[in-house]
């Protein structure tokens, strides 16, 4: 039933763009400034650890932990219905950032802290590949 | 690097809470959110024993979908207002109105300032079939746009259930401790009147409630209310002539963690440390001094925290802390008295401070009345889950 609704589809802001166009090519990438060689995310066009406007998009390892992690039991949009309960992690890369995103191919109950994860990327349609993780 | 800061003592005690009320709380259906703020600021006017023309100053968090709240509401009360505006702090808003008002008074911008907020939550949200339609059918147009819906992430119950999985990750907090908070507070609403809820809470009760965002069921989860609050405040000289015994105000204190909930520890060690040094540095006080708390509980995990925070025990022994029984009325550092957002109704803070100034007046009967309560403190937080703000109270 609820398979035919769709689930919400990421609007790039438009400085996260580069993040979308690498994510379909199933590529992590985040912002990366060229001054302090430090990665962030959110995407933003300016370096908050030096506030240098000179980044550029590259690649990371697409491996990290989970920092932490909450499992949904109710159903906040309908499109999620077939799916609770499930789970959303804050995923801490390798390299520094923090981001939120759903661990695959475990049940909720699996789900702890600290466990290794790494990226695999779920295509939503042509145009926008999801980045997921899943434990190592 | 910045400094550290030590608050000026030079405002502690200048100021004073003169008068206080509420609206009627919980299911208020039919009354917008201005007239349940007009409400409660009319009974605090009675309270204190003066007229809408002894105000020179509005000072309120505006509902998010009303612009310049503080205007609408000074056309309300007939005035025109030296010093007025809106706050946008989310829950912490409530406890800054208080000290921008201190400030005002004691450099001389304003004598006498109303400080409010109100809400119909409920009935925006559940009074009628089409209200749970509307809240519950949002188009996707106004979710965030990326790095969250897609991913089945929304609410702020999720946000907060993220640092409580954390800190039972770190520490071994269990859902037993924060049963207990939805536990002791509901026992006091019992005693409350006022309260929405109305039927006695069980752990029993706690753990087989539904799972809402796991670790939080749905009695870790504040009420949605239609709900105000409000308090008049006044220099410590003007408020020797009035009504009831005043309250003054001892310190106040504030910090926003803007690098974002999921960043650093934010999430386990809250803005409410710092905001707490804060207040404590102003008033002169510590933790030791305190005799009652109420702590902005949207969810339980955020008392338990917090408790940590302002330093009521060491970080990581909050679970013991409040299972100890210390969090009720006879208990160590009883909290949240009046039942709280928990059990009494959600006003964003606003609340805690009317609690708190009737605990330093003494005026309860003795199964309400914390003993010999001299101190209270009382917190705000909101905002993306990163503003905080602490304030004292203290009996004259």
């Amino acid at each position: 039933m609820s398979d035919l609704v769709p689930k919400p589809k990421p609007r790039p802001a438009p400085e996260s763009l580069p993040y979308w166009q690498a994510a379909r090519e199933h590529r992590l990438a985040l912002p990366k400034c060229e001054d302090c060689q430090k990665f962030w995310f959110p995407p933003s066009r300016t370096c908050p650890h030096c506030l240098s406007a000179n980044f550029s998009f590259q690649d990371v390892s697409g491996k990290g932990k989970i920092f932490s992690f909450v499992t949904f039991h109710r159903v906040y949009r309908p499109a999620f219905a077939n799916d609770v309960p499930y789970v959303v992690a804050l995923i801490e890369l390798d390299e520094g950032p923090r981001l939120l995103s759903n661990i695959m191919g475990v049940t909720h109950d699996q789900v702890k802290c600290e466990m290794r994860v790494e990226v695999v990327f779920d295509d939503y349609d042509e145009d926008i590949s999801i980045p997921k993780f899943k434990l190592v | 690097m910045i400094n550290a800061i030590t608050p000026s003592r030079e405002l502690r005690d200048t100021c004073a809470i003169v008068g206080t009320a509420t609206s009627k709380l919980g299911k208020v259906p039919g009354v917008s959110s201005l007239d349940l703020l007009m409400d409660a600021i009319r009974n605090a006017l009675d309270d204190a024993g003066l007229k809408a023309s002894d105000i020179d100053g509005v000072l309120c968090r505006g509902p998010d979908e009303s612009y310049s709240h503080h205007q609408l509401l000074a056309e309300r009360l007939g005035i025109n207002a030296r010093f007025s505006t809106t706050l946008t702090n989310g829950g912490a808003s409530q406890i800054m109105s208080v000290a921008l008002a201190v400030m005002a008074i004691r450099f001389g911008l304003a004598n006498t300032i109303v400080c409010g907020f109100g809400r119909d939550t409920w009935s925006r949200t559940h009074a009628s079939e089409e209200a749970r339609v509307r809240n519950e059918t949002r188009p996707e147009s106004m979710l965030a746009r990326e790095f969250g819906p897609e991913y089945g992430y929304f609410g702020a119950t999720a946000a907060h259930a993220f640092g409580a999985t954390r800190h039972m990750h770190l520490y071994g907090t269990t859902r037993d401790d924060f049963g207990e908070i939805a536990v002791a507070f509901r026992e006091h609403a019992l005693r409350n009147p006022d309260a929405s809820m109305k039927k006695p809470l069980s752990i029993e009760d706690y753990h087989a409630g539904r799972l809402i965002v796991a670790p939080f069921g749905i009695y870790d989860c504040s009420l949605r209310s239609d709900a105000a609050g409000a308090v008049i405040v006044t220099s410590a000289a003007r408020a020797k002539d009035l009504k009831k015994p005043p309250v003054m105000i001892k310190g106040f204190g504030f910090q926003n963690n803007t690098r974002g909930w999921f960043a650093d520890d934010n999430m386990v060690v809250t803005a409410a440390k710092q905001a707490g040094e804060a207040a404590y540095a102003m008033a002169g006080l510590g933790p030791k001094d305190v005799d009652t708390a109420q702590i902005y509980d949207c969810f339980t995990y955020m008392v338990l925290t917090q408790l940590e925070d302002y330093g009521f025990c060491k970080k990581g022994e909050g679970g013991a802390f409040v299972s100890s029984g210390a969090l009720r009325l006879g208990g160590a550092l009883p909290c949240n008295t009046s039942g709280g957002q928990l059990s009494e109704a959600h006003c964003e803070g606003m609340l805690q401070i009317v609690e708190g100034v009737r605990q330093m007046r003494h005026l309860y009967p003795e199964n309400r009345q914390v003993k010999n309560a001299d101190i209270a403190l009382i917190s705000g937080h909101g905002g993306n889950q990163v503003c905080h703000s602490t304030l004292i109270l203290g009996r004259a």
